[in-house]
C-alpha cells in the first residue's frame, strides 16, 4: 500500500500558530489563529484553521481539505478570501487551541493535573491527528520560543538535553469544556482512576472545575469518589446537586459515610435528600445521625449479615450471595437470637470451609469483643489494637446489636486527630 | 434577630484572613521606612496622601478577591489561560526578580530590628529564616493562617507608640484632610514611594490564591469584600501612626534618617525606650512576616502559571520546583544579607523600580480579566466600577512610571 510509506512527520501546535497562510495565487491570505478539531477515537483530527486576515475584521474559517501543504508556511487551493466561508462548529467540533492550550488537563495515567503547554500532531495520510500533549518545560520554553538557546545553554551547561514530557492523548482528560469532558467521559478516561487518586484530582480543582468532573462521573464512580474525599470539599460538591441525583449518589455510599457527610450538610438540605432517598436506607442513615461522630454510635455501619444460631452453613452461604453485594461489611457474620442479641461471630473464612450441613452455633465463635453505643474513638482503637479484629459490633445496653464499626471507618474519625 | 446577627458575624470570622493577611504584609520592611522617611523629612504634609491610597486600595483588591471568588482560580492561573505561555512566562520572570528583591529587604529588616536589641545579624538572619522555613513546611494551612492573624495583632505597637509620643491631634487633622503637595522632586518621590509600597504587584497573586484556597462560593462574596476593605483600612491607619509618629518627633526636631533603624534609634531620646523598643518590635513583626510569605506566595504563584506541584502537603520529591523556588528565595534573601558590604539602598532601590515596572502590566491585565464575561460572567465590572478603576489604574501606571523614569536620572 503506497499509503503506509507517506513518510510520518509530527509537529507541534506551536510550530503552526501564526504560520502565514499563501493562496494559489501566492498571495497571502492571513496567520494561522487556532485550528477546529473532530474529536473522534483514537486521535482527534483537525478539520480546519482559523486564521486572522489583514482585510477582514472577524477571524475567517478554512476547510482542511483546501490545505495543500505545511512548511514554511501553509499553501492552499483558495485563490482569494472572497472564496471563504464564515466559521460555524459542527456538533463534536471544537476550537484546540481555545479549549485546550494552556489549560488544564488530568493525565489520566499518572492521576495528577498538568497544565497544557503545547499539542503534538501527527501528519499522515494529508491529516493532521492531535496525539500528544506536551506538559514539559521544553513545550514551555518551545512556547516562549527561546528552545534553541535554551538547548545550547543546558548543552554548555550540563552537556544535558532536556526531553520533551509527552502525554499520550489517550491518557488526557480535557476540564475545561463541559462538551469536551461529557465527550470523553463516554470513552471513560476518568473511570481508569483510582476514586481516591480521583479525589486528590477533585480536592486539587478549582471549585467549578471540580463540580464539572464530578457531576460527569456516574453515580458508582461518584459515590466512591466521594468516600475518599474531605469532608469539606463533599458538603461542596453534594451542594451543587440537585436532591435527586445527591441522593442517588448518596444511596450508594456506604452507611456510614453516608451519615457523616449529612450531618456536614446544612440540616435544609440533608431533609430533603432524606427525602429523595430510598426509604430503609434513608432510615437507617437516619439512626446513625442520633450518634456523636466520635462515638461507636456514629461510626458503625448497620449494613452487616445476621442469622439465626440454627441457620445451616448452606443457608447462611445462599443468602449471602444474595444479599452481600449491598453489604458494607463482608468479612463478618454474626449470629443473634430473635431479641437482635448478639451470641457469637463467625469470619467469612471459617464460614467457607465449613461443611454445609453444620449449623452456625456449632462454628460461631462465642467470645466475642463488642463495644458500647457512647464509647468514645480512644475505647475503640484499643479494641481493634488488642483483639486484632477489622470490624467490632456495637451493642446497646441490653446486649442486642446496633451495627457495627469497620476498622476503615474508625481510621476516617481518628486520622485527622493523629499527630497533633 | 440576635442569633441572626451572631451568626453573620460568625461567618464574617469565617471568611476573615486573605484580606487582612494581605494588607498587612504590605506594612513590611520596605513600608515601615518608606513611612517613617516620610514623616521624618516632609512631616505631617504628606499624611493627607493615605485617604487616596487607601480608596485605590481598596478598588484593587476588590477586583482580586472578586475574580478569585467568581472563577475560582488564582490570579496567575487567569493570566496563564487568557494571555498565554510567552507573556506568562516573561512576567513570571519579573516578579520572581521582584519578589526576591523585597525578600532581600525583609530581612534586612530582621537583621536592622534584632541588631536594635543588640543582637548580631549573623545570629538573627540564620534564625530568621529558619523560623520561616519550619512555618510553612512544618506547619499547615490553617496554623499558618493563625500564626499570621496573629502577627496582624502585633501592629498595634505602632499604634500605641503613637499614642505615647501625646502628638497635637487638632494639627494632625487638619493635615490629613488638606492636600498639600509641593511640585519639588523630593516630595513627589516619596509621595510615590508610598503609594508603591502599599499597592504591590505580589499582593494581587496572593490575595486572589488565599480566596480561592478558601474555597468561597459567590453567594458569600459580600464577606469576602468587607475583609478585604476592613483590610485595606487597617493597613492605612498603621502607616498614619509611623508617619505621625515621626513627624512629631524626629521632623519637628529636624532629625535626618536613612533607615527605620535610624528612626527607631532617635526616637529613644525624644519619645521614651519603650517607644523605641515598640517601634524595633513592630519592624521586626513585619519583616518576619513578610519574609514567610513573599517566598510562598512567589512560589505559588509561579507553579500555578506554570502547571508544577504546589502544595504545602504534598512531599518535596512531588514538587520539587515548588519547594526549591521556596527555598531558594530563602536563602538567597537571607544568605545576601550575610555577605560583608551588600549594597543594601541600592538593591532596595531596584527592587522597588522593577515592582513599579511590573504594576502596569499586571493592573491591565486584571481589567481586561474582570471585564471577560467568559471568566466573570454577570460579575464582571459595571460602567461606574470600571470608570473608576481604570481611572485608578492609569493614575498608579503613571506614578509608577514616574518612579522608574525618575530612578534613572
Amino acid at each position: 500500500m503506497a499509503i503506509n510509506r507517506e513518510p510520518q512527520d509530527f509537529l507541534f501546535l506551536s510550530q503552526i500558530l501564526g504560520k502565514n497562510i499563501v493562496g494559489a495565487t501566492g498571495d497571502t491570505l492571513g496567520r494561522v489563529y487556532d485550528l477546529t478539531t473532530e474529536f473522534v477515537e483514537p486521535y482527534p483530527i483537525v478539520t480546519g484553521i482559523i486564521f486572522s486576515s489583514a482585510q477582514k475584521k472577524n477571524p475567517m474559517f478554512l476547510p482542511w481539505k483546501d490545505v495543500i501543504d505545511i512548511n514554511k508556511d501553509i499553501s492552499v487551493s483558495i485563490k482569494s478570501i472572497s472564496e471563504i466561508t464564515t466559521l460555524y462548529l459542527r456538533q463534536g467540533e471544537l476550537l484546540l487551541k481555545d479549549t485546550l492550550l494552556d489549560k488544564q488537563v488530568v493525565d489520566t495515567d499518572g492521576a495528577k493535573i498538568r497544565r497544557v503547554n503545547d499539542l503534538q500532531f501527527l501528519k499522515a495520510h494529508h491529516g493532521l491527528y492531535l496525539v500528544h500533549v506536551d506538559v514539559g518545560f521544553r513545550g514551555l520554553i518551545r512556547r516562549v520560543g527561546v528552545t534553541k538557546t535554551f538547548d545550547a545553554i543546558m548543552n554548555a551547561l550540563f552537556d544535558y538535553k532536556l526531553p520533551d514530557q509527552l502525554i499520550p492523548w489517550k491518557f488526557t482528560q480535557p476540564l475545561h469544556s463541559a462538551d469536551l469532558l461529557r465527550l470523553n467521559i463516554a470513552q471513560n478516561r476518568i473511570g481508569q482512576i483510582h476514586p481516591a487518586d480521583l479525589a486528590d484530582i477533585l480536592e486539587d480543582l478549582d471549585i467549578k472545575q471540580r463540580s464539572v468532573l464530578f457531576q460527569a462521573l456516574d453515580v458508582e464512580t461518584a459515590a466512591e469518589t466521594l468516600e475518599e474525599t474531605d469532608p469539606k470539599v463533599q458538603v461542596s460538591l453534594i451542594n451543587d446537586l440537585n436532591s435527586a441525583k445527591a441522593s442517588d449518589i448518596i444511596e450508594e455510599m456506604s452507611l456510614s459515610e453516608a451519615a457523616d457527610l449529612l450531618g456536614d450538610l446544612p440540616k435544609a438540605k440533608a431533609d430533603v435528600i432524606l427525602q429523595e432517598m430510598e426509604k430503609d436506607i434513608a432510615d437507617d442513615v437516619k439512626e446513625l445521625l442520633t450518634h456523636p461522630e466520635r462515638e461507636a454510635g456514629g461510626m458503625m455501619t448497620t449494613s452487616y449479615l445476621s442469622f439465626r444460631p440454627s441457620t445451616s452453613v448452606r443457608e447462611a452461604l445462599d443468602r449471602f450471595r444474595q444479599e452481600a453485594a449491598d453489604v458494607d461489611l463482608v468479612y463478618y457474620v454474626y449470629v443473634t437470637d430473635e431479641d437482635e442479641r448478639l451470641l457469637g461471630v463467625i469470619s467469612l473464612r471459617d464460614l467457607i470451609l465449613a461443611e454445609e450441613d453444620k449449623r452456625l452455633e456449632e462454628l460461631m465463635d462465642e467470645r466475642v469483643i463488642s463495644v458500647k453505643l457512647d464509647d468514645k474513638d480512644d475505647i475503640i482503637a484499643e479494641h481493634f489494637a488488642k483483639y486484632a479484629v477489622t470490624a467490632i459490633p456495637v451493642v446497646d445496653e441490653n446486649e442486642r446489636m446496633q451495627g457495627t464499626i469497620i476498622f476503615k471507618n474508625l481510621l476516617e474519625v481518628v486520622a485527622p486527630h493523629l499527630g497533633q | 434577630m440576635l442569633q441572626n446577627g451572631l451568626w453573620k458575624l460568625g461567618l464574617f470570622f469565617a471568611f476573615i484572613g486573605p484580606g487582612i493577611i494581605t494588607s498587612n504584609v504590605d506594612n513590611d520592611a520596605g513600608g515601615i521606612t518608606t513611612y517613617s522617611l516620610a514623616g521624618a523629612q516632609y512631616g505631617l504634609r504628606l499624611l493627607w496622601i493615605l485617604i487616596p491610597v487607601t480608596v485605590a486600595l481598596i478598588i484593587i483588591q476588590e477586583m482580586c478577591a472578586r475574580m478569585g471568588v467568581v472563577s475560582g482560580k488564582g490570579l496567575s492561573d487567569l493570566i496563564r489561560e487568557r494571555f498565554g505561555a510567552k507573556i506568562t512566562f516573561y512576567l513570571m520572570i519579573i516578579l520572581f526578580l521582584a519578589n526576591m528583591g523585597n525578600t532581600l529587604s525583609e530581612f534586612a529588616g530582621i537583621a536592622a530590628s534584632m541588631e536594635l536589641f543588640g543582637i548580631s545579624k549573623y545570629i538573627s538572619v540564620p534564625a530568621g529564616a529558619f523560623f520561616v522555613w519550619l512555618l510553612i513546611v512544618k506547619g499547615n494551612y490553617k496554623s499558618v493562617e493563625k500564626a499570621f492573624l496573629v502577627a496582624c495583632v502585633f501592629y498595634l505597637s505602632y499604634i500605641i507608640s503613637g499614642f505615647l509620643v501625646h502628638p497635637d491631634w487638632s494639627a494632625i487633622k487638619t493635615a490629613t484632610f488638606t492636600p498639600t503637595l509641593k511640585f519639588d522632586t523630593g516630595m513627589l518621590t516619596m509621595a510615590i514611594g508610598i503609594i508603591g509600597t502599599t499597592i504591590a504587584p505580589w499582593m494581587q497573586f496572593y490575595l486572589q490564591s488565599s480566596i480561592v484556597d478558601k474555597g468561597l462560593k459567590a453567594e458569600s462574596y459580600k464577606y469576602a469584600r468587607m475583609d478585604v476593605i476592613f483590610g485595606s483600612i487597617t493597613v492605612n491607619v498603621v502607616a498614619f501612626f509611623i508617619i505621625m509618629l515621626c513627624a512629631v518627633t524626629l521632623f519637628q526636631n529636624g532629625l535626618k534618617i536613612e533607615t527605620a533603624k535610624d528612626a527607631a534609634v532617635a526616637l529613644a531620646p525624644l519619645a521614651g525606650v519603650y517607644c523605641s523598643w515598640l517601634f524595633a518590635f513592630g519592624l521586626l513583626n513585619a519583616s518576619l512576616f513578610a519574609a514567610s510569605i513573599l517566598p510562598l506566595s512567589t512560589a505559588y504563584t509561579i507553579c500555578e502559571a506554570f502547571g508544577w506541584e504546589s502544595s504545602l502537603n504534598s512531599k518535596f520529591v512531588e514538587a520539587p520546583q515548588f519547594y526549591g523556588l521556596y527555598s531558594l528565595m530563602i536563602f538567597l534573601g537571607a544568605g545576601f544579607i550575610l555577605l560583608p558590604n551588600v549594597p543594601l539602598i541600592a538593591i532596595m532601590y531596584y527592587s522597588q523600580v522593577i515592582n513599579g515596572l511590573l504594576l502596569p502590566f499586571i493592573l491591565i491585565f486584571m481589567l481586561l480579566l474582570i471585564n471577560d464575561k467568559r471568566i466573570m460572567g454577570n460579575y464582571v465590572n459595571s460602567r461606574l466600577m470600571n470608570i473608576v478603576s481604570w481611572a485608578t489604574v492609569v493614575i498608579l501606571n503613571v506614578l509608577s512610571l514616574a518612579m522608574v523614569v525618575s530612578a534613572f536620572f
